[in-house]
């Protein structure tokens, strides 16, 4: 069923790529869901896993897929959904609620099967335009085209910040997270800005160099003023930027290039991480995880733009150590929303959402030989 | 000083800057230039004034008579209501008083003139027009008005006359001499005397004030002792002065000596809190207090008197007060001070009632806990013995009861506190209070015991706790006004009644019944309840494949004066299956309706189903077996079309209709046992029903008061559906508990959708006349009288007596405390910024608003109203009104749909859909967040 050529771009020749390396784990099994498995539309804008349920967020309605049972369930505006087009989701982690930033229809929460929306003028919402949503506490928080708002499902007050409260020096908010604390709103033209819940202050993240076109010094703060996402996990900061990709430790910032890295392209829509080592791009060109830092060891997944099939390739630096091909690749190669359920992760592409499936899915590298895969008859 | 630093803790200076906002400087400080013959005495007529006294005259027992009809639980003085027009800045927070303002002073300079500190200098007064722009205001006859208008509350308690504006404009006149001299009040030396010195009544004040010191202070504030500096200034005051030559009363000795405390042992005897205009304060009589005004000196009596504390202050009458017609034992009861506090003036609005309204059995069988919402306890009951055994005090209008599956704790809702009390059971007593959301009403834990669920019917949500540590753990969105929850058979669900219909501009609508899983204690199904409202009393059948709701289907589409065809409101069950289906069958008769279904409960072996209706005083005794077969043999369309509207339906599955005591509200059937019970919350007692012979046995009196007040009648009348034809809804049908169902009506017979107008509450709305949209209501008389018979019920009006005693008792309900700003609170920084933008005079460009668009010309404190009628530009194609009432303010988050008919079911929507002119206040030039802010603040009224 899979079809392995291990290129192993080494001196010794392919005794040598036969030998145990530290390799990743590299995902070969994909499903594919889209309109005729009942999708309400393959244009997948954003993707959330809750437990076994994964929420899908497309052009024209919203899903949800039972993992367990592979059952899809949709909605569009005609059963309630106040708006076609679903950029964002993000689940309250104590209620189940699920809120769905809605692109040119404000703000939904879909509850027991109930929606219920929040716009521009029945609300404080402050723009209709909503790219991002995350739940913070008793907050909501939306990224919209003109500022952030901030809902409080306590005291029903709503909070905008824009330049005027904000180190927002451009207003148009693409992405929104919450992780430990902190909320991290991306912002075209701003940088990442962060917002500590604790003591309500703000830091801006901008690049040091401030030149547009080129990131004149490495690793000298984010790569570029126009991001698309930041989520922070293991007090990490990762940014994805139409540029390339950063990564903030807290002390030392670090860049990734499709030059000197396995990123498949510099023009990233959107990210996921997993922990502080592993983080998952959506490029244009496919997806790309970096899945050990220190090594700078990536994984770029593609698919043959003729067919079905797709590939895995392995890379350090920008040294291919392992290539995998497949018959059932991801779905698209131009990617617009992540996120990672357990083991699995889910990739939303421009014609479909694809299923990796994880199974013996170990994090980080380990010692296997690159073709370790034929061993097992299915797997790398 | 403090005013800078203030201001920079409030974040509205940037360092470095003057201070520009205006703050509170007291009418002591506009006397130090504004006393004296030079400005024409305009001080000390102001300190001899009513308007001085105002604050005092709140502790008056009139005051508090005012306040219960007006909707208020808290005492005058602390009542934002009252402060609004007998206090100056009582809603500015503390940073905008300066140390040298008190708000006891009353109504002072700066309630008509504006906060002072901007303007207050000699060299900005003496320029008119300088002093405006620092913030000098030059009131009018009409903003006098604002307060001065005919208030019901008043009329009904003082009878006071209209105000004569003009009488009273020239009775306060304070015309500064055209060669104005500003004077001052002397002021105490810098050097003082050794010993004890005067500190000023105020500071005595700080603590005999308030109900538990008997008004001490107040009582002084309101006698002429207090005056007796100011009356030198009264026409009077010249003529005695010069009757005994005096050229200046006010520095002359021989006046002063007796009409200010302490001034002939001169100025360094007086500390800086005590000036001679105070007139005779408390220290004229009990001595200098700087060395025994300290509570624990004052505590111990002999140390009091050691450190200065006349032992005989009777003495100091007569320096005074000589002559032979002084009769001191007269004069002492005069200005008679008590700690103890003054005895009620209306006996019978003291009486207090129990009011049941829901119950619950502690596990093991051997007590009953009634939720008693007027006297704020819960009793405890025997139903063995079918006694009172105990009560227990709880917190304020409790709602509803429930226990822990140990028996140990009980949880009560308390309605008008926020808050939950959880009570040992085996104490019978308070261990905690849980502050929980907008006035609480169900209560249940799950059937493990590790979460308690608390619906908060005012704010939609449900809070949920963790058990044993009671601390909260998530709030879950309910639908419009969670009332009563249930848990099934076995455990796994819990199922919530939401009271209000989801709101639907003209349209119709329905009512939610959520489901709740209580595994992951979050909510799982929403459940759609075609035309119904006022969803709430709820039971599980034992078999788990559905659950009882009580429900009304309102028809709010057509006329309510189709009455005659019972085309108004019909009240019902709602079966919600386990599966999503929802079926409704109504539980009037053709020609007798069941009004207010309240509450349901099921028998132990699911045959029967007890079903209160508080507005005809019957419970209904439903056959599920019967009820079952009707709905299995309709088809799917009569189920859904006809077995709802179905008048005659009832009699196939109500086998027998039981009477019990006034309004019954909750009803309680154990799981096992021969006895139901149901709370009777209109005469204080428990029903108790034999299961077996399906019969009333007995009656448990709660112990409550027998006498009957008016109010209680009036009550028992609006509760009642006696006044509607064929018994179909009683006032509270359509005001539930004095508020509102949120539901905009069609009422009068002109045409199908014709002038719809949005349901408006009766909470605290006596001084908010006159009444209706329209305003052409002038009186609640008017109001409940002819236009309720001719609109609403199409029956005889009430009797004159019936008619004064439900308008007595409207008068009463209670207006909750606002949710978003205790009284003196200070504001959010957006509460704060949206208070400016209610006040401001200008656009953001500096464009001067008009006077008669600003928010705070119509919406004006303490109701947020002028009670007059504008055209907002909001009149409906099917309006045939243009111009309506201004609506009271208070408490306006609680009330939505809002505008006249309801179209904008936010607060929001009133701006950004329905004023695209202007014309509902100057709105447009504000930015989003800056109309996010004014709502905000608005939610503080």
């Amino acid at each position: 069923m899979l079809r392995i050529t291990a290129l192993v771009a080494m001196a010794a020749g392919l005794a040598a790529a036969e030998a145990p390396r530290k390799l990743p784990y590299v995902y070969t099994k994909w499903k594919h869901f889209t309109v005729a498995e009942g999708l309400p539309n393959d244009h997948i804008f954003a993707v959330k896993a809750d437990g076994s349920r994964v929420w899908v967020g497309t052009e024209n309605g919203l899903a949800l897929i039972d993992s367990r049972t592979g059952k899809v369930r949709s909605w569009t505006e005609k059963d309630g959904l106040p708006w076609r087009v679903v950029t964002g989701i993000d689940i309250d982690p104590k209620t189940g609620d699920v809120w769905l930033a809605l692109f040119g229809g404000g703000l939904a929460r879909f509850s027991g099967g109930r929606f219920d929306h929040w716009h521009q003028l029945n609300s404080g919402l402050v723009n209709d335009v909503v790219y991002g949503v995350a739940v913070e506490n008793d907050n909501v928080w939306a990224a919209t085209t003109a500022g952030a708002s901030r809902y409080n499902l306590r005291t029903g007050e709503w909070t905008i910040f824009t330049e005027k409260n904000a180190p927002m020096e451009e207003i148009w908010n693409y992405g929104v997270h919450y992780g430990d604390g902190k909320v991290h709103l991306a912002v075209w033209g701003s940088g990442v800005l962060e917002y500590d819940v604790a003591t309500g202050r703000w830091k801006d993240y901008l690049d040091p160099d401030g030149e547009m076109e080129i990131d004149l010094y490495r690793d000298d703060g984010i790569i570029h003023v126009i991001t698309t996402a930041a989520h922070y996990v293991e007090k990490t900061l990762w940014v994805s930027s139409y540029f390339g990709v950063c990564r903030y430790d807290g002390r030392n910032w670090r860049g990734f290039f499709n030059q000197d890295s396995g990123l498949p392209s510099d023009f990233n829509n959107n990210l996921k991480a997993r922990s502080a080592n592993e983080a998952w791009f959506a490029t244009d060109k496919g997806v790309g995880a970096v899945v050990d830092v220190a090594t700078n060891t990536w994984v770029a997944y593609t698919r043959d733009p003729k067919g079905k099939s797709g590939k895995a390739v392995v890379t350090r630096d920008k040294e291919v150590l392992e290539t995998v091909e497949m018959e059932t690749g991801i779905p698209h190669n131009y990617i617009i929303a992540l996120d990672i359920q357990g083991s699995d992760v889910w990739v939303g592409t421009s014609k479909g959402l694809g299923w990796g499936v994880g199974e013996g899915y170990y994090p980080g590298l380990k010692e296997r030989p690159p073709v370790v895969a034929r061993e097992r008859g299915d797997r790398p | 000083m403090k005013l800078l630093a203030c201001l920079l803790a409030a974040g509205l200076l940037p360092l470095g800057a003057a201070p520009k906002k205006p703050v509170y400087v007291g009418a002591r400080v506009c006397g130090s230039c504004h006393a004296g013959k030079g400005m024409g005495n305009q001080y000390s007529r102001w300190l001899h004034s009513r308007h001085a006294m105002a604050y005092a005259a709140l502790a008056k027992p009139e005051a508090a008579q005012i306040a219960t009809i007006s909707g208020l639980r808290q005492k005058p003085q602390e009542a934002p209501i009252c402060l609004g027009c007998h206090a100056t800045a009582f809603d500015v927070e503390e940073w905008q008083k300066d140390d040298t303002f008190h708000m006891e002073d009353g109504v002072q300079c700066e309630m008509c003139h504006g906060p002072g500190s901007e303007y207050m200098t000699e060299s900005v007064m003496r320029n008119r027009e300088e002093a405006m722009k620092a913030g000098l205001r030059i009131p009018t006859q009409d903003d006098c008005m604002n307060c001065h208008i005919e208030k019901g509350s008043h009329v009904a308690v003082l009878h006071t006359p209209l105000v004569d504006i003009r009488k009273a404009w020239a009775a306060i006149a304070h015309p500064t001499p055209e060669n104005a001299k500003p004077g001052a009040i002397p002021k105490a030396k810098v050097e003082a005397r050794p010993g004890p010195r005067y500190i000023g009544s105020a500071a005595c004040g700080k603590c005999h004030r308030g109900e538990a010191g008997g008004h001490q202070w107040s009582l002084w504030r309101m006698g002429p002792h207090a005056r007796a500096w100011a009356v030198l200034s009264t026409a009077s005051g010249f003529q005695q002065a010069a009757k005994r030559g005096v050229e200046d009363q006010f520095s002359d000795p021989r006046c002063l000596k007796c009409h200010a405390t302490g001034f002939l042992e001169g100025a360094a005897a007086r500390t800086e809190t005590a000036t001679i205009d105070e007139g005779v304060g408390c220290e004229s009589c009990h001595g200098p207090g700087s060395e025994y005004a300290v509570e624990a000196v004052m505590r111990d009596r002999p140390a009091a008197r050691a450190a200065g504390l006349a032992k005989s202050p009777r003495q100091a009458c007569a320096a005074c007060h000589q002559g032979a017609k002084f009769n001191l034992q007269e004069a002492l009861r005069k200005i008679a001070h008590p700690t103890r506090p003054a005895a009620p003036v209306d006996g019978a609005a003291h009486v207090r009632y129990k009011t049941p309204l829901n119950l619950a059995m502690r596990p093991g069988g051997r007590e009953i806990y009634v939720a008693c919402e007027a006297s704020d306890s819960v009793v405890v009951v025997d139903p063995a013995r079918k006694i009172r055994v105990a009560e227990i005090a709880v917190g304020g209008n409790p709602a509803d009861v429930a226990f822990s599956p140990d028996g140990r704790l009980a949880f009560v809702s308390n309605r008008h506190d926020d808050t939950v009390s959880v009570i040992d059971a085996a104490a019978r007593k308070v261990v905690r209070t849980l502050e929980v959301h907008d006035e609480p009403h169900g209560v249940l834990t799950d059937r493990e015991g590790r979460l308690l669920y608390v619906l908060n019917t005012s704010s939609d949500d449900i809070w949920v706790f963790s058990l044993p540590r009671l601390e909260r753990v998530k709030s879950l969105s309910a639908g419009r006004g969670p009332w009563s929850l249930a848990l099934s058979p076995g455990g796994e669900h819990l199922l919530v009644t939401n009271m209000y219909a989801n709101f639907a501009f003209r349209a119709p609508f329905d009512a939610e019944a959520t489901l709740i899983e209580t595994g992951r204690g979050a909510v799982e199904e929403r459940f759609k309840v075609p035309g119904a409202n006022l969803m709430m009393g709820v039971d599980w059948h034992p078999s788990g494949k559905f659950a009882l709701t009580t429900l009304n289907r309102t028809k709010t589409l057509v006329p309510m004066t189709r009455l005659l065809q019972g085309w108004t409101i019909t009240n019902g069950l709602g079966v919600v299956w386990r599966d999503g289906r929802v079926d409704e069958v109504l539980l009037d008769e053709p020609n007798l309706g069941f009004a207010d279904a309240t509450d349901v409960a099921i028998t132990g072996d699911g045959r029967h189903a007890l079903v209160t209706s508080s507005g005809t005083d019957r419970v209904a005794v439903v056959d599920i077996g019967r009820l079952l077969a009707v709905l299995e043999r309709a088809t799917p369309r009569e189920r859904e079309r006809v077995l709802p509207n179905h008048l005659g339906m009832q009699a196939e599955f109500v086998v027998k209709h039981i009477a019990t005591g006034a309004s019954p509200r909750g009803v309680l059937v154990p799981p096992a046992g021969r006895w139901a019970y149901v709370a009777n919350s209109l005469d204080d007692s428990l029903t108790v029903i034999d299961l077996v012979r399906m019969e009333a046995s007995g009656r448990i009196d709660l112990g409550g008061p027998k006498t009957v007040t008016r109010g209680r009648f009036g009550e028992r009348l609006f509760h009642s559906a006696d006044i509607t034809f064929r018994k179909q809804y009683s006032c509270h049908s359509c005001h539930p508990d004095g508020h509102v169902d949120g539901l905009s009506y069609d009422i009068e017979a002109d045409g199908i959708g014709f002038n719809p107008v949005d349901n408006r509450t009766l909470r605290g709305i006596l001084d908010t006349a006159p009444f209706k949209w329209a305003g052409t209501n002038p009186s609640l008389q008017r109001q409940c009288g002819a236009r309720l018979a001719m609109f609403f019920t199409r029956l005889l009006p009430f009797t004159p007596e019936q008619l004064s005693a439900i308008d007595y008792y409207i008068t009463t309900i209670l207006r909750p405390p606002n949710r978003y700003r205790a009284l003196g609170a200070r504001l959010t920084p957006a509460q704060r910024r949206g208070k400016l933008l209610f006040e401001r005079a200008t656009t953001n460009d500096g464009r001067t608003i008009p006077a008669g668009n600003r928010c705070i010309t119509c919406h004006f404190p303490p109701y947020y109203t002028n009670r007059k009628v504008f055209d907002v530009g909001t009149r409906h194609p099917l309006d045939r009104m243009s111009k309506l009432d201004v609506p009271h303010l208070n408490n306006i988050y609680d009330s939505a749909p809002y505008l006249h008919n309801g179209m904008a079911p936010t607060l929001e929507e009133i701006w950004t859909v329905h004023n695209p002119d202007d014309l509902h206040g100057q709105t447009n030039d504000m930015t989003k967040d800056q109309l996010n802010e004014l709502i905000e603040y608005l939610k503080t009224l």
